[in-house]
C-alpha cells in the first residue's frame, strides 16, 4: 500500500461568509455593514440575552452605522420550531426588513436562516427541505454569536423542529450561509461556566467528527486540527476564568473554525446520537456531545487509526514511538479526562442518568438516532445495536 | 454527449432497470422500507420517472413505477440531466459530491435518500447487464 496520503476523489472548499474578529467589535462593525448596503435590520434573538444587554449593544452599533431597526424578534428557544420561524418571517416582512441580524447561540442563528429564507422567497419551510434547492441569494444575514460552540455563523445548514411530523427539517443551502459573521469574544465573557463547558465540547465534537468522517478534505482537516488544538488548550481555562478575553478569543475562533470544517465534511455518529437525545429527552446539545464523544471516538478508531493518532497530537499529547492505535486511545483518554475536569469545575454532567434520561427510553433514542442524516457521513457503518450499546455505556 | 436520444429511449433504459429492481426479492423489499414516493426529473432529454415505495402494489412486485407526468405527490424530487442519471446507475456518480455541485438537486428529506444508498449498491452491476440485453451496448460506460 502506498504511504502517501489518500486524497478524496473530489472536494470543494467554498466560504461565502465574511468572518471578522475583534475584541469589542460588536460595538462598531459599521465598515462591514456599509459594504452590505442594507438599511433596515430585523433582529432575531433570545429573551434571556436582554439581561446581558447584548441585543441593545448590537442595536446601537447598527443605528450608529446608519442602519435602522425594522423590528426585534426575541422569541427564539433552544430547539427552534417551524411555526416560530414562520411567525418571525411574517413580522420581518411586515416591518419591511432588508436584512436579518442573528444574535445568540445556534438556535438563534438557525432560526434567523429560516426566517431569512421565508422573508426572501416566501412559501412554507417544508418546501425548502433538501440540498441546494435555492437558485439565488437571499437577503444579507449577519450572525453575531454569543456562545463559542455552534459554528452556525459559518455554515449553510439550519436544523428546525417540525412538531407536526415529529421530526427535524434540515435545510442545506449555500445561500443560507450568513454574509457576515461578527466574532466578538467580549460577548462571551459572562457566559456561565456550564454553558462555556458544553458549547466548548460541541465545538470539539464538530472538529473531531469533521476530521474523521467520509467527506473530510485537506482544507476542512486544517481547520478542524487548529480548532482541536485551541479547545484542548483553552477550554478549562475559560471555565476557570471566564473574564479572560484572550482565552475567550481562542474559543470563539476555534468554534468558528470547527464550524467551517464541518460545513464541508459534516458530522457523524456522535451528533446523530446527540440530536436524538436532544429531540427525545431534551438533553442539552453540547452536553450530549460531551458524553458521547469518547464513545463515538472509540467506535470509529478501528477505521481511522492514523487520523485518531493525529487527533491525539492536536490535543497536545506526545505520541512519539507509539502505534497509531495506542496514540488514538490516548487521545480518547484525554477527552474523558477533559470531561471529568469540566464536571469538577462546571458541573458538566458525565452520565445520561444525571440529566434525567431514563434507561428504558434508550432503545427509542437509538432508533431515532439511526434516522439522523449525520450517520451517513460517519466513517464506520453504524449499526443500531452499537448505538444502543454506546448509549447504555453513557447512562 | 447525451446518452439518450429522446424521452422514450430514456424510459426504455432506466425503466429497464427499475422494472427489474421492483421484482428483485433482494433489493425490492429493502427499498420499500423507505416508504417514500421519489420522482426523478430529467433534462436533456426531458422526462420523469416516479417510484412509489409507499403503496404496496399487491401484484407480487415490491413497488410501482410510473413513466411520464403523473399526479402522485412526491416526498422527494431529484432533478438532474439524464446523462447524470445514466452515470448514476453505473455507480459512477458520488451522490454527496453531486448534491454539493448541484449536478443533482434534491428536494425533501435527504437523510432518507442517503439511507437507501447501501441498498441500491447491487443495481450498479445490474444496469450494464440490462442495457446489453436491450441491445444498448452503445451507451455502456467503460
Ligand atoms: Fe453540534
Amino acid at each position: 500500500m502506498s504511504t502517501a496520503m489518500a486524497f478524496p476523489d473530489f472536494f470543494q472548499f467554498h466560504l461565502p461568509v465574511r468572518i471578522v474578529f475583534g475584541k469589542g467589535l460588536s460595538k462598531d462593525f459599521s465598515a462591514e455593514l456599509s459594504s452590505l448596503g442594507v438599511s433596515r435590520a430585523f433582529l432575531v434573538t433570545e429573551k434571556f440575552l436582554h439581561t446581558l444587554k447584548i441585543p441593545d449593544r448590537i442595536r446601537q452599533a447598527l443605528e450608529s452605522a446608519g442602519v435602522g431597526i425594522a423590528g426585534v424578534f426575541d422569541e427564539v428557544v433552544p430547539n427552534s420550531e417551524v411555526g416560530l420561524c414562520e411567525r418571525g418571517a411574517e413580522a420581518a416582512r411586515k416591518a419591511g426588513a432588508d436584512c436579518i441580524v442573528a444574535i445568540g447561540g445556534g438556535s438563534s442563528i438557525d432560526t434567523a436562516k429560516a426566517i431569512n429564507l421565508l422573508l426572501s422567497e416566501g412559501g412554507k419551510l417544508l418546501d425548502y427541505q433538501g440540498a441546494q434547492t435555492l437558485t439565488r441569494p437571499l437577503k444579507p444575514l449577519v450572525a453575531v454569536p454569543t456562545t463559542s460552540g455552534t459554528g452556525s455563523e459559518a455554515t449553510m445548514v439550519a436544523v428546525i423542529n417540525d412538531p407536526d411530523s415529529q421530526s427535524k427539517i434540515s435545510l442545506v443551502d449555500r445561500y443560507l450561509t450568513p454574509a457576515l459573521a461578527v466574532l466578538d469574544p467580549e460577548l462571551t465573557l459572562t457566559l456561565p461556566r456550564r454553558i462555556t463547558a458544553a458549547t466548548g465540547m460541541d465545538a470539539l465534537t464538530h472538529a473531531v467528527e469533521a476530521y474523521v468522517d467520509i467527506e473530510s478534505s485537506p482544507f476542512s482537516d486544517a481547520l478542524a486540527a487548529q480548532a482541536m488544538r485551541l479547545v484542548a488548550r483553552y477550554l478549562s481555562k475559560a471555565v476557570i476564568d471566564g473574564g479572560d478575553v484572550e482565552v475567550r478569543s481562542a474559543l470563539q475562533i476555534a468554534s468558528t473554525m470547527a464550524g467551517v470544517a464541518f460545513n464541508h465534511s459534516m458530522v457523524g455518529v456522535i451528533h446523530g446520537m446527540a440530536h436524538a437525545l436532544g429531540g427525545m429527552c431534551h438533553v442539552v446539545h453540547g452536553e450530549a456531545n460531551a458524553m458521547m464523544l469518547p464513545l463515538g471516538m472509540e467506535y470509529n478508531l478501528e477505521v481511522r487509526e492514523r487520523k485518531f493518532a493525529e487527533i491525539a497530537r492536536f490535543l497536545g499529547l506526545d505520541i512519539r514511538g507509539k502505534s497509531d492505535r495506542d496514540a488514538g486511545l490516548e487521545g480518547i483518554a484525554f477527552v474523558r479526562q477533559l470531561n471529568q475536569e469540566l464536571h469538577d469545575l462546571a458541573g458538566l454532567p458525565t452520565r445520561l442518568s444525571d440529566v434525567g434520561v431514563s434507561r428504558d427510553r434508550l432503545p427509542e433514542v437509538a432508533a431515532l438516532a439511526m434516522t439522523d442524516g449525520s450517520m451517513f457521513y460517519n466513517p464506520r457503518d453504524v449499526a443500531e445495536e452499537d448505538v444502543l450499546a454506546m448509549l447504555e455505556r453513557a447512562h | 454527449m447525451t446518452f439518450f436520444q429522446d424521452e422514450k429511449h430514456l424510459y426504455k433504459c432506466l425503466g429497464g432497470l427499475f422494472e427489474k429492481v421492483r421484482r428483485d426479492a433482494m433489493i425490492g423489499p429493502k427499498l420499500a422500507t423507505a416508504a417514500l414516493v421519489i420522482r426523478f426529473l430529467y433534462e436533456e432529454p426531458e422526462g420523469q420517472i416516479t417510484i412509489d415505495l409507499k403503496t404496496p402494489p399487491g401484484d407480487g412486485t415490491f413497488f410501482s413505477t410510473f413513466y411520464g407526468k403523473n399526479d402522485l405527490e412526491a416526498d422527494v424530487v431529484m432533478s438532474m440531466k439524464a446523462d447524470v442519471g445514466h452515470r448514476f446507475w453505473f455507480g459512477k456518480v458520488n451522490l454527496v459530491a453531486a448534491l454539493t455541485r448541484r449536478q443533482i438537486v434534491a428536494k425533501g428529506p435527504i437523510p432518507k435518500i442517503l439511507k437507501l444508498l447501501p441498498a441500491i449498491q447491487p443495481t450498479y452491476a445490474m444496469y450494464p447487464e440490462i442495457l446489453k440485453e436491450l441491445g444498448e451496448d452503445k451507451i455502456l460506460l467503460a
